[in-house]
């Protein structure tokens, strides 16, 4: 017994020193996107912050691991040792939705939340040319005739797609939805005329201001971007929806090093030059830490999980 | 506008940014030439450095390697027919037979001149047309992608080869490959047998890899016996300044190819080998002795190589104006765009003109610095490369191939993937089954579905839609034109013959 306890205290001694010199050596960020993508220079950008932040001359890699939506580097970080120097990039709903369309050896439960950094609602935008001025006007039309307005989504079972899907259930319409490949092309049909609406997120809008007109921001509160949008609550449609990028780690993680990293990030939060570096990028810095970014990891998936008993998209 | 290009020149021709746009070009080049290793790949691995780096160095670096990579992609396509890139397997056609009658030199030299060229066209239309072009991109929905795939289809039926059954089977295997994947409009699974790792389907280059470099290299390791290497290390070159005069007679290519490459470059998703095929038909469908063509016409990597650089600056007009990749390469290129906080758009004009247009200059002086550094420099050096044994070389390709392909999503399945498209690309070459159907299948066939699909959708499933605007009724037409004027000029043939005859 004594033996034990003695073991007990000098190994937790033993960690206390480890986890002390944390980092003495590289923290691999995993991201599940390829290089140059919106979520890969997010986490090299925070990744340079992060360094700063955790002082020791920590440093920060990013590793690529594309594929499957993400769910390579996912199911990854998951499956990674819980020692501190593997995290994540984690985007929400997109990493739990998929959970629900397929088999996924990963969920809600698989990971310690560290922290959210960026916050980016959608929206319905359509072209400047288009005939519709307002979220009423657009739904009108949709209601004339049911599932032919089409709706250009930038992907299947995105947070695009559950912008149009709660939209459909909000104002009680059927919608035409056209899911492509990626943001841009999306954004391209519409500015071509080849599709009526869109839902793409904020920051896909920002820069393109003379040929796309915002008609809702699907946030709670009206975007810094673009604070002449009136959100969609304030238009009679109670309906949200965004998406969140943050950091988790594999499940497990030592309460010494989450609370190290998770003081690291709070740290971030108002930081003016992380701030502006991802405004050029037209994100907007929205950092949710540690137990509260669970809570809204658990609601995304609920949102999503909700959907898809209702509204399955595939 | 123009005096925006103008005041961004004198930051472009700074010493530190003109040898940044030289180390590309140099590192384009080397990572061009070597099968497995690609522009996309070197951008990529270049991303991180390029943080603490003044914008226009790094993009300068950018700008060059994309284009000595698609260059560089010829030199191992003429000397031992392994395209270095997917874009340079047009240029295998005529440069291979011409390195085999002892006319490498002159063909890499051809490679050269034309890649410059192409790449100067490309960079001149970037700086001067770059927002109406924009306009043109915007014309471009599923409807009109959908009959621009239908055209590369049938403009490219002479790529079956002498054997049309075999040749169908072969481009039949190349949109099977295409259809592997999740289906992005329903969500369903095809073919992914439960592997993650199928679901996004198959990279181009693992399957390119896989058929076009693994059976040649395997062929080198065949090839045991000693041979000559005192000759062959010599290309027989003339100075390219003295080779150049008597290049002059392809002007017609140079200027139709360039014309063709642009106009893929500023499709949405259509890339680079897409350009060097439609270039090299419509270069031998004008040619006067189509039949040397395929058999060492110096006008064949004339016209793939001219285009394939066309591409190249081209590809950056949608990607800076819409923010449309339409290659790996420009995607990795917004990439290191978005890191030094410049997002696509049209503000990116406004907001940052002497980082755009400096970027555009860049694009421009590394299609130059090409024909020094490609024509002079690099040719010559790695002819060098042929003097090795031929089983050394060939594991030397192979090991650089497996790092290649590795290296694209830092993953063994790849790997295995590739080994297995090797397998059967052995076999299909030792049984004469031709190659370059199965890379159309899998390019223009994924292309056709996935656009017929979307613009039936959108029109809600009526096939009117097809034909409903007037881009459309204009590429219809074109279809029709390419398939019917082959039929009449047979006719009237045939008519003339038997005039004659009778």
């Amino acid at each position: 017994m004594l033996k034990r306890t003695l073991a007990t205290i000098l190994l937790s001694a033993l960690s206390a020193t480890a986890f002390a010199d944390y980092p003495d050596k590289p923290i691999t960020v995993v991201v599940g996107y390829s290089p140059g993508g919106g979520t890969d220079v997010l986490a090299r950008v925070v990744g340079k912050y992060l360094e700063k932040a955790l002082g020791d001359d920590a440093s920060v890699v990013v590793k690529n691991q594309p594929g499957a939506g993400g769910q390579i580097g996912f199911t990854s970080v998951a499956e990674a040792k819980p020692d501190g120097y593997t995290l994540g990039t984690f985007n929400l709903p997109a990493a739990l939705a998929l959970t629900f369309d397929r088999h996924a050896a990963y969920d809600a439960d698989s990971f310690d939340y560290i922290a959210n950094v960026v916050h980016d609602p959608n929206t319905i935008v359509v072209s400047r040319n288009s005939p519709y001025h307002s979220l009423d006007e657009l739904i009108e039309a949709a209601k004339a005739k049911p599932g032919s307005l089409s709706v250009a989504l930038a992907s299947l079972g995105g947070n695009d797609h559950f912008s149009a899907l709660l939209m459909e259930a909000a104002a009680g319409v059927d919608f035409n939805l056209i899911p492509f490949e990626g943001a841009s092309m999306a954004r391209t049909t519409l500015m071509g005329g080849h599709v009526a609406v869109g839902t793409m997120a904020l920051s896909q809008t920002v820069g393109f201001e003379d040929d796309l007109r915002v008609l809702a921001v699907l946030d709670d509160q009206r975007s810094s971007y673009a604070p002449d949008v009136p959100t969609a609550k304030e238009q009679g449609y109670d309906v949200e929806m965004g998406s969140y990028r943050g950091f988790v780690a594999p499940k497990g993680l030592p309460d010494a090093l989450e609370s190290r990293l998770e003081a690291a990030f709070r740290h971030l939060a108002d930081n003016p030059d992380l701030r502006r570096e991802l405004a050029a990028q037209g994100n907007s810095l929205d950092i949710v830490v540690g137990e509260d970014y669970r809570r809204l990891a658990e609601a995304q998936s609920d949102i999503a999980g909700d959907l898809w008993k209702h509204q399955p998209w595939k | 506008m123009y005096g925006n290009l103008i005041d961004a020149l004198p930051a472009v021709l700074s010493l530190g940014n003109i040898l940044a746009v030289v180390v590309g070009v140099i590192a384009g080049i080397c990572v061009g030439a070597l099968p497995g290793l690609s522009a996309t790949m070197a951008i990529s691995v270049l991303i991180p450095f390029t943080f603490g780096m003044d914008p226009l160095v790094a993009l300068g670096m950018m700008a060059g390697i994309y284009n000595g990579a698609m260059y560089g992609g010829s030199i191992p396509a003429v000397l031992l027919r392994i395209p270095g890139t997917p874009a340079a397997v047009a240029t295998s056609f005529d440069g291979y037979p011409m390195a085999q009658q002892g006319r490498g030199g002159y063909a890499l030299q051809v490679a050269v001149v034309s890649s410059a060229l192409g790449g100067i066209a490309s960079a001149l239309v970037l700086m001067l047309l770059a927002p109406p072009l924009a306009k043109v991109t915007l014309l471009f929905g599923p409807t009109e992608i959908f009959w621009v795939a239908v055209f590369g289809m049938s403009a490219i039926v002479f790529l079956l080869g002498g054997d049309i059954i075999k040749g169908l089977i072969s481009a039949a295997f190349g949109v099977f490959v295409s259809l592997i994947g999740v289906d992005t409009i329903t969500g369903y699974e095809r073919y992914t047998f439960g592997h993650l790792e199928l679901l996004d389907g198959i990279n181009i280059v693992v399957l390119l890899v896989g058929l076009y470099a693994l059976p040649p290299a395997i062929g080198l390791l065949e090839e045991v016996r000693d041979f000559d290497t005192k000759n062959t290390g010599r290309l027989n070159t003339t100075s390219i300044w003295k080779a150049i005069p008597g290049m002059l007679k392809y002007w017609k290519t140079w200027l139709r190819s360039s014309v063709i490459g642009v106009f893929v470059g500023i499709l949405p998703g259509a890339g680079g080998s897409m350009a060097a095929f439609l270039s090299y038909n419509e270069a031998r469908r004008a040619s006067k002795n189509p039949d040397d063509w395929g058999k060492g016409e110096p006008e064949g990597v004339a016209a793939s190589e001219t285009s394939n650089n066309a591409d190249t600056a081209a590809a950056l007009i949608p990607a800076l104006t819409l923010g449309i990749p339409g290659t790996a390469v420009a995607a990795v290129m917004l990439g290191g765009l978005l890191i030094h906080g410049l997002q696509p758009g049209p503000m990116l004009f406004r907001d940052n003109p002497e980082i755009v247009f400096g970027f555009m200059w860049q694009f421009l002086f590394a299609a130059i610095l090409l024909i020094f550094l490609g024509g002079a420099l690099a040719t010559n050096s790695f002819a060098q490369v042929l003097r090795l044994p031929r089983p050394l070389l060939g594991a030397i390709i192979i090991a650089l191939v497996f790092i290649g392909v590795y290296s694209i999503n830092n993953r063994m399945f790849d790997v295995y993937l590739m080994l297995g498209f090797g397998l059967i690309g052995y076999f299909m070459d030792k049984l004469k089954f031709p190659l370059p159907p199965v890379v159309l299948g899998l390019i223009l066939g994924g292309f056709a579905e996935q656009n017929l699909r979307l613009a039936l959708r959108i029109g809600g499933g009526d096939w009117s839609i097809l034909a409903s605007s007037p881009t459309a009724k204009v590429l219809i037409a074109m279809v029709l034109l390419v398939i019917v004027s082959p039929l009449v000029s047979r006719r009237l043939r045939a008519r003339k013959a038997s005039k004659v005859a009778g």
